[in-house]
């Protein structure tokens, strides 16, 4: 462990700074997890293809829920937007409901579009999180590149150096005492 | 007045309840008004209507009209939550929380005048709202609230306003709900809870009842995702496997979530006070992931048994308590955890200076005759000049 703690009486913000430093120095340019996530909140677009991706569209989904879902109660078939004239409307429904029920059985419905509203829901976190985490791989991807390009041109440097040297040592053993190079 | 409360009620607000009920008796008559309900989620009735006596002290409770149905609840917390807001859909939306008990409530407006004090405690219960109104003029409010933005609902701007005084948790809580609802005016002192003590702490026995070797840290609580297990399991696992690490992560509590079939993570159910005191005190350190907490009892327990705590830095109270007292780390990303716990792992004169300080904290601020001294001056404060 190269992060000690060295006095003893500690101090726990100093010792989480102490953390944070060592994870930054860790880390080298890599995103964490948190600045991921903002990424794929703002940025989507970025990496993501803009033709088929709205950047916004989580936001949206969590902010106008009403929008996109709906909401199925029992109720809803005999509701009426018609303000008072509704309301009556929506009483007369009422007493007519066991009426209409000879005819057809509603309750199947209700239930299969209630459950299709909370399912809507779930796709939508089930999609973000996709999307979250196609992000997160799509940056790990280009950082791996990035740093895979660095390393190869160090290697490339190294194998040039070491090539040099190779031929100093030769040279030097070319000389006249036959000992060679130090 | 509390929405549960029994001997085996180990919810962190009624056990709350119980324990300040229970010293407070001994400087004034009290009797508790609650429901009939065991359970938290449907607040089915569970027990008989009428009145007992636990622990000493007279148990008022009133049967639940209509159990919670999660699905209406869901959909109401979806309007409520979501885009239509208003006052009537908030107060539907509590009415399907519950627990709802419209005779309790009665109940405290035909006998707000036999009492000098009410107190009342989660503000978030249809209980509370409704009765906390019924007597407001001798009300104490004990909100027990998490940074869930329940409390941002218009419904509880006057509620915070309306009570003599309000007994906080901790700072955190305090400035919260001040800069939510604008009832910094409201007389208030952060107060929290003490806990029950044990008589000695015993981790041998501990260890041969569990069967437990090695080191281990320790998870106290119901096993839930709310509670922030889930994301528990994920980073301790990782650990384990990043570090070679031997430590186990040991589970104390009533599971609700599937615990992941791992070497590394153990399953001890429910154990009994002594029990749990006992594994507290064998632990290397508690581990505290939840992100909505209002005090965490357990964390101030595990302080009283000179254990440090690594909590969850996205709970403002955990990470300020943890500040405060110099007695826990946090995290707030895996990274962070990771380092956290390889330190606490690692550097045993760290923990154990961390303990110490734990210990400190809790004796000045958590024993009880600290918080017994807070709660008699909170019902001595003198009535307000106009109550909501």
């Amino acid at each position: 462990m190269s992060f000690e703690i060295q006095s003893k009486d500690v101090d726990v913000e100093a010792i989480m700074r102490g953390i944070r430093e060592r994870i930054d120095e860790k880390r080298k340019g890599l995103y964490s997890d948190d600045e991921i996530r903002e990424i794929a909140d703002h940025r989507l677009d970025a990496v993501l293809d803009a033709h088929e991706f709205n950047p916004d569209f989580i936001k949206d989904f969590r902010s106008q829920e009403a929008r996109w879902n709906f909401i199925f109660g029992k109720d809803t078939v005999y509701e009426s937007s018609r303000g008072t004239v509704g309301t009556i409307l929506q009483t007369i429904r009422g007493v007519l409901k066991p009426v209409q029920k000879l005819f057809w059985n509603p309750n199947p419905m209700i239930a299969a579009l209630s459950r299709q509203s909370d399912l809507n829901d779930y796709y939508v976190h089930l999609l973000h999180n996709l999307a979250l985490e196609v992000t997160k791989l799509n940056l790990e991807v280009q950082e791996l590149r990035n740093r895979s390009l660095e390393l190869q041109g160090r290697l490339d440097f190294q194998v040039r150096r070491e090539k040099t040297l190779e031929q100093m040592v030769v040279y030097r053993d070319d000389a006249p005492d036959g000992r060679p190079a130090e | 007045m509390v929405q549960r409360y029994g001997l085996d009620i180990a919810g962190g607000a009624e056990y709350h309840c119980r324990l300040v009920a229970e010293h407070l008796s001994r400087h004034a008559q009290v009797e508790v008004f609650t429901t009939c309900a065991l359970d938290y989620v449907t607040w089915a009735n569970h027990f008989p209507e009428g009145t007992e006596t636990l622990n000493g002290l007279p148990v008022h409770r009133f049967r639940v009209k209509r159990p919670r149905d999660t699905v209406r609840f869901a959909r109401a917390s979806r309007e409520v939550f979501g885009a239509r807001r208003g006052e009537r859909e908030e107060l539907a939306w509590l009415e399907e929380e519950g627990p709802f008990s419209p005779r309790l409530v009665r109940e405290v407006e035909r006998r707000r005048a036999e009492f000098d004090r009410w107190i009342f405690f989660s503000y978030r219960y249809y209980t509370t709202y409704h009765g906390l109104r019924a007597a407001a003029d001798r009300a104490l409010l004990v909100p027990t609230a998490e940074d869930d933005g329940v409390y941002d609902l218009e419904i509880f701007r006057p509620l915070f306003k309306a009570p003599r005084a309000i007994v906080w948790n901790s700072v955190e809580e305090k400035a919260m709900i001040e800069a939510a609802t604008g009832c910094a005016g409201v007389p208030g002192d952060v107060v929290g809870v003490g806990s029950a003590l044990p008589e000695r702490l015993d981790p041998a026995a501990f260890r041969a009842s569990s069967g437990l070797e090695g080191p281990f840290v320790l998870y106290v609580g119901r096993i839930d995702e709310n509670k922030g297990c889930r994301e528990l399991f994920g980073h301790f696992r990782r650990y384990r496997e990043e570090t070679g690490s031997q430590l186990r992560l040991a589970l104390v509590g009533k599971a609700v979530l599937p615990i992941p079939a791992d070497p590394g993570i153990v399953h001890l159910g429910f154990l009994p006070d002594a029990g749990k005191w006992n594994a507290l005190a064998a632990c290397e350190a508690l581990m505290m992931p939840s992100r909505y907490e209002s005090l965490s009892m357990v964390t101030l327990e595990a302080w009283w048994a000179e254990r440090p705590v690594l909590a969850n830095a996205k709970c403002a109270v955990l990470r300020g308590q943890c500040q405060r007292s110099n007695a826990g780390l946090y995290y707030s990303s895996y990274d962070e955890f990771r380092e956290s716990l390889a330190l606490l792992e690692a550097d045993a004169t760290l923990r154990a200076t961390l303990g110490r300080n734990g210990r400190r904290y809790f004796d000045t601020h958590y024993a009880w005759d600290v918080v017994e001294r807070k709660y008699l001056a909170l019902l001595d404060e003198p009535t307000k000049g106009s109550v909501a």
